[in-house]
């Protein structure tokens, strides 16, 4: 990496700011500003640093439609915003997808347009942490504030996650590297573990490095709670591993003082899915008996989790949620929106702060292309190549401030730094206004 | 005794949400009942006219006495016989969702495949599917410990991932092969699967009985080897032949007993 | 906009009415004792009328109210209600969603509820649920029990200090009060373990629970809060606890009440059914509620709320996690743990009540055992700690075994495990509740306990939160096994609740939706003190928590629409 000189030309500093990239929501960044645009962020990482400060690159900034060519034209917001309104007002199976990259504030609006036309509102935790959250409800939860770990921990195992590459500052800030009250050392008072079949970044920095082989999760954790319960072994290798590294493990699990367990994408995707959270989570509620330990999924999106847990505190159910028969109905694979797009159910598709485009497999994006798509976004992407009106919106913890949970779920007001371009719209008013819009078409039908 | 028979005249690619057409609902609906029934599609209701051409013969004095024939694709017709207690479904074609969840009594049957969901949280009744099903036969409702308490499953064909999730009681026979994991978290029952299955039965399991009679892949580290029995009798279903009997999961304390078909798992042996 | 309600029969302990025929009257929000011929009449004729119910303790709002609902999906189903053109879907049973939690309480006829446990960090979250919650207003309590800088404070015995602390505190959590869970046992939990009774310290801190309660005790006296110290004791749930739990009371027995305060007591003892076992283990597990009884008749200095079991599938949910997993080893039912940074644990678990388990027969036993030996009705309030004990939407139940020593002997006879009858006194104790002491016990005990002048009573000056129920105490026996059902389902739907003047609860049905108002303290005249504290925490604060200070805060708008209880500790 070369070297780069500190920023030095800037008007003003805004301390404190919270990082709207991955669920670490770091909120001790200082944005430099410079006439209306942050020219330098101090204590983020790459990622975050990059996506604050390329805001303009690729922005949307005004309202478009698709001409009768199907390009995409400039058009006044009231305009776009009828449009959306008349396909949301007369559309039978409605899906309201996304949200995990706005504000807590946005999706209050977002669920009372849901409940208002009886739609289906689902977030990116469909295609990411959903088969956590599943495993959760089957079979529990014993999590920690990020702080915990920092104090506490002895032992940190990362699996089928790379924080150094997805959550950069995870280590640094909140797991390993940090000085904690009873781990004055940092680093040197801590174990780090990873259990993953790739030797990823932070396999290279652990002390210890598990290579289970692909799709051998589910295997690997039960063969560790068979060990914790005396059990033998009969298999030589289990999951790719020598049975003796998989005792030994258990054994020096069982004798921390504290232990971590964070999970990534990489064990809610291989072949069993949530049932390798689902033995994780009880292999972890096993270890409990010994001594602590606690669990953590690494969400990515900064507001996925927030998501979540606004949908259970309103409505009791994470994501997923379907409103057509006028109260909410949860059902994996029924409710949930790639199975809706695969089934090709949905007859008008709202994305919000989320890219279907590049994350979705072909079948469900072949769904998109064929219905009307309205998007809610500050960039350009592959979804909007999809949308058929495309509303720009802001760009929140930089320019609209608001709520966001952190992955271990600690609420944060994330504040502006910065106003948005005069053309955009937040996202909060945009969703609002399709509220007011929509039930002034209903109303007036009835 | 009452047929009603809906032939499927139109496919609404939207499903149509069939809970409320049961035996228990309308035995005593006439044809022009049906005519003026809106059938949930989505968030609106559409007359059921459209979708479909209807016949009502003869008459039921309770749900005991009524035969639903449902003709056509059935592939976007969601909760077919959700909770009914009693009379007989017949789909002639591929069912969707949900097709029998809840189920308390009375019997469908599916001469086709059916998607996922199949018998759901059943508590009694009977379900037989021609084809195929799809994952979560059997299964409980998403975070609920108490599955399938009662009633008969028979699937002639396949079956896929996670059958009778948590299952605590019934009987599910499968004749074609099942993916991984049946039988996770069971606690209660009886699984018996025909063909091979790939990975895992049992996982978790605390209680209950699941049968192998093709090759398994892949057998957890949590299930103890208790020896092999020749023509064992198992909660009263005589198998035939050598069948090895494993006890697990041990990492739930569990008492559940998997056998496996010797001849087909031999490299077990 | 003014209401007369007429010719009710109206029960209001706090002014000594009991049964008396009386017209309530409302003007702008509050009970006055004069409208204009322009009001509105409500003829209530015949009809109970009491002020709006107050709960004392309740967990309804907040991050683990939030795990229950996402990990517990088929609770949320097991209470669907459809959308109507005034509310919203309802989910939930044992752990409601936050519309659903409003509009329950409302028809049940209470105005105010008390959140019992806000861990400071998360407290945006609290008041972000409470805003999401209508139609009552919300007094949340923030942990301090296990708070390290609290266990400083205490280890140094520097009480000026803790004073300071606990004032900024309630100002940056715009919470009410203080709450206590385990003390220093939550903390333990950070290392998968508990301590045991009052004089075990938490490993590393040297500091024990007893001397956190007493500390904490003589600062919110010294601060002169609305409300008293708020204590869930060490050992819940532990057979044996009940030395404990008076170990804990008479800890504080000398503190000096605060003379600001309209409050009698200096301590009150949360859910006191979990804190009331004899014996050794479950196996000789009997009732300690007598001695705890004795010693609160004795003691003036001491309120408490019932926690009564209610024979539910439900959800525990504590700040108590260490025995949150000793349940969990119990019951082997899906097990959520919630670990607070530098603040608390909390731990939560599914949990089937039946009347054929004897140790739930025993807790329901010792849960009435309370309330009928208890001789003050100002001193004990109806609760099931929901939804640890049974949801809320039980109440009405509870004041129908309440009312009837018959009903309770029926079920004794036919529908509880025989440890209800040989491990307690329950059976010998026929004393029954009139409505005056259902009113004491669901209104104006909780509403003095709290510190809360101007609700629990319908004296003029008094928040216009007024409930009506179907039922005519003048014409109706409730002491009659059979009259059981006809209470629970009566005092289940309200008439009317009227909040703030407003009718928000016509016929069991809601009619209004209104915002809940955010309740917190403000305390003054600690300027000083706060500044030098916070000068002095902020390095450990820096280092050792994982959010800025700037960003821990709760901000304004999180508590839209508040109220403020203006405290000048200086007076």
């Amino acid at each position: 990496m070369a070297y780069e000189e500190p920023i030095t030309d800037y008007d003003h500093i805004v301390e404190n700011c919270t990082c709207a990239f991955c669920g670490s929501n770091c909120d001790d960044l200082d944005f430099l500003v410079k006439g209306n645009h942050v020219v330098g962020v101090r204590h983020a990482c790459r990622l975050g640093a990059s996506k604050i400060m390329e805001d303009e690159d690729q922005r949307l900034k005004v309202p478009m439609m698709r001409d009768e060519n199907g390009e995409l034209q400039e058009v006044d917001w009231d305009t776009a915003l009828d449009a959306a309104a008349e396909l949301i007002a007369n559309s039978v199976r409605p899906l309201f997808y996304g949200w995990s990259e706005t504000s807590i504030e946005c999706m209050k609006k977002g669920l009372k347009l849901t409940e208002y036309v009886g739609a289906v509102i689902d977030n990116q935790a469909t295609i990411c942490h959903g088969p956590t959250v599943q495993a959760v409800q089957n079979v529990g939860y014993p999590l920690m504030t990020l702080g915990e770990v920092k104090n506490r921990a002895d032992m940190v195992v990362y699996t089928g996650s790379n924080p150094m590459n997805a959550h950069p500052r995870h280590l640094a800030r909140y797991s390993v590297f940090p000085r904690g009250w009873f781990r004055q050392r940092g680093r040197f008072d801590r174990t780090l573990v990873t259990w993953d079949p790739k030797f990823s970044d932070t396999a290279k920095m652990s002390d210890i490095w598990v290579p289970f082989e692909e799709n051998g999760d589910y295997g690997f954790c039960n063969a560790i709670r068979a060990v914790l319960k005396g059990k033998e072994l009969k298999e030589d290798v289990i999951s790719g591993i020598p049975k003796q590294d998989i005792i030994d493990l258990t054994e020096s699990m069982k004798n921390v003082e504290f232990g971590a367990l964070f999970f990534g994408l990489g064990l809610t995707h291989t072949l069993s899915k949530q049932r390798n959270i689902d033995i994780a989570i009880q292999l972890v509620q096993d270890l409990n008996a010994y001594t602590k330990w606690v669990l953590l999924p690494m969400r990515g999106h900064f507001n996925v989790n927030g998501f979540n847990i606004y949908m259970a505190y309103e409505m009791g159910f994470p994501y997923g949620v379907d409103f057509c028969r006028g109260y909410p109905r949860y059902m994996i694979g029924e409710t949930t929106t790639v199975d809706l797009l695969n089934r090709k159910e949905p007859d008008v598709f709202l994305v919000i702060a989320a890219d279907p485009g590049a994350h979705f497999p072909g079948g469900a994006n072949m769904h998109l292309a064929n219905i009307p798509v309205i998007q809610i976004d500050i960039h350009w992407g592959p979804s909007t190549e999809l949308a058929d009106i495309v509303l720009p919106g802001t760009f929140i913890g930089v320019e609209t401030a608001g709520t966001s949970y952190r992955m271990d779920s600690v609420p944060i007001h994330m504040k502006s730094a910065i106003d948005p371009p005069e053309t955009c719209r937040e996202d909060e008013w945009i969703v609002n206004e399709l509220y007011e819009r929509v039930k002034k078409i209903k109303e007036e039908a009835k | 005794m009452k047929t009603i028979t809906l032939t499927l005249k139109k496919f609404s690619s939207i499903a149509l949400e069939f809970e409320e057409l049961i035996p228990d609902t309308v035995y005593n609906w006439s044809k022009e009942d049906f005519e003026n029934y809106q059938v949930p599609i989505g968030n609106t209701r559409f007359p059921l006219t459209n979708y479909f051409d209807i016949e009502v013969e003869g008459d039921a004095e309770g749900p005991e006495d009524v035969k639903m024939i449902l003709d056509g694709d059935m592939s976007r017709v969601k909760y077919i016989g959700y909770r009914m207690t009693a009379g007989e479904i017949i789909v002639n074609g591929d069912a969707d969702l949900q097709a029998g969840a809840e189920m308390i009594g009375g019997s469908l049957k599916i001469n086709g495949n059916a998607e996922s969901y199949v018998g759901r949280e059943m508590r009694g009744g009977s379900i037989e599917v021609m084809g195929n099903v799809r994952e979560y036969c059997g299964t409980s409702y998403i975070g609920e410990w108490r599955g399938m308490s009662g009633g008969v499953i028979k699937v002639h064909g396949n079956a896929g991932k996670q059958l009778a999730d948590c299952m605590s009681g019934g009987e599910i026979y499968i004749g074609g092969s099942c993916d991984i994991l049946a039988g996770i978290h069971m606690t209660k029952g009886y699984i018996e699967i025909g063909g091979d299955v790939t990975r895992w039965p049992g996982g978790q399991m605390k209680n209950g009985t699941i049968v192998i009679k093709g090759k398994l892949s892949s057998l957890l580290e949590g299930f103890e080897n208790e020896g092999i029995f020749v023509d064992p009798d198992i909660e009263g279903k005589q198998l035939t032949g050598k069948y090895i009997k494993y006890k697990g999961d041990i990492g739930v304390n569990g008492k559940g007993s998997l056998w496996l078909n010797a001849e087909k798992n031999r490299n077990l042996l | 906009m003014e209401y007369i309600l007429k010719n009710g029969i109206v029960y209001d302990p706090t002014h000594n009415v009991t049964g008396d025929r009386k017209d309530v009257m409302i003007k702008d929000g509050k009970i006055v004792d004069n409208v204009s011929s322009d009001a509105k009449v409500l003829d209530v004729t015949d009809k109970l009328v009491m002020a709006a119910g107050v709960d004392v303790h309740a967990h309804i709002a907040g991050p683990k109210l939030c795990v229950g609902r996402l990990y517990r999906p088929e609770d949320s189903r097991a209470g669907v209600v459809p959308k109507t053109d005034i509310t919203r879907a309802e989910t939930g049973f044992s752990i409601p969603s936050c519309s659903a939690t409003g509009y329950r309480y409302s028809r049940m006829g209470y105005g105010t509820v008390t959140e019992a446990a806000v861990p400071p960090l998360e407290a945006k979250h609290t008041h972000e649920e409470i805003m999401a919650i209508p139609n009552i207003d919300v007094s949340p309590l923030a942990l301090f029990g296990n708070n390290w800088f609290v266990l400083q404070f205490v280890k140094k015995n520097d009480l000026e200090g803790l004073a300071a602390f606990v004032s900024a505190w309630l100002k940056l959590s715009k919470c009410y009060g203080m709450k206590v869970v385990n003390p220093c046992g939550s903390e333990a939990w950070g290392w998968g373990m508990n301590v045991h009774g009052i004089d075990d310290p938490a490993p590393h801190w040297d500091v024990t629970g007893g001397e956190v309660v007493r500390a904490l005790t003589q600062v919110n006296e010294m601060l002169g809060l609305p409300h008293s110290m708020h204590v869930h004791p060490n050992d819940l749930g532990h057979p044996g606890n009940y030395p404990t739990t008076i170990g804990t009371l008479d800890a504080v027995k000398d503190v000096k009440k605060n003379p600001n305060v309209i409050r009698d007591q200096t301590i009150h003892c949360t859910h006191l059914q979990f804190h009331c076992y004899g014996g050794t283990s479950w196996r000789d597990a009997k009732s300690g509620a007598a001695p705890v009884a004795d010693y609160i008749n004795k003691n003036k200095h001491v309120t408490c709320d019932v926690g009564q079991v209610t024979f539910d599938e439900t959800t525990t949910m504590t700040a108590d996690a260490p025995m949150e997993y000793d349940l969990y080893k119990l019951s082997g039912l899906k097990w959520a743990n919630k670990d607070i940074e530098l603040e608390t644990a909390s731990g939560l678990i599914p949990i089937i009540y039946s009347p054929k388990a004897p140790v739930n027969a025993l807790q329901w036993a010792i849960g009435l055992e309370l309330f009928l030996l208890i001789n003050d009705p100002w001193q004990v309030v109806l609760t099931t700690d929901s939804p640890n004990a049974g949801p809320f939407i039980r109440y009405p139940r509870i004041m129908s075994w309440l009312m009837s020593s018959d009903r309770r002997t029926e079920m004794l006879e036919n529908e509880v495990h025989k440890w209800a009858t040989k491990r307690t006194d329950l059976a010998s104790l026929d004393r029954v509740y009139d409505w005056s002491d259902i009113a004491t016990v669901t209104r104006s005990a909780p509403a003095k306990i709290l510190g809360l002048e101007q609700r629990g009573h319908l004296g003029v000056g008094a928040n216009a939160d007024v409930a009506v129920y179907d039922i005519e105490p003048e014409n109706f026996d409730a002491t009659k096994a059979s009259n059981a059902s006809v209470i629970e389902d009566v005092m289940g739907r309200a008439a009317y609740t009227i909040k703030d003047g407003e009718i928000v609860v016509k016929d069991g049905k809601i009619v209004k939706v209104v915002p809940s108002r955010h309740m917190w303290t403000n305390v003054t005249g600690f300027e000083e003190q706060e500044k030098k504290v916070l000068e002095d925490i902020m390095p450990m604060f820096n280092r050792y928590y994982t959010v800025k200070f700037e960003n821990y805060k709760v901000f304004d708008h999180y508590i839209d629409p508040a109220i403020e209880f203006k405290i000048d500790a200086g007076k």
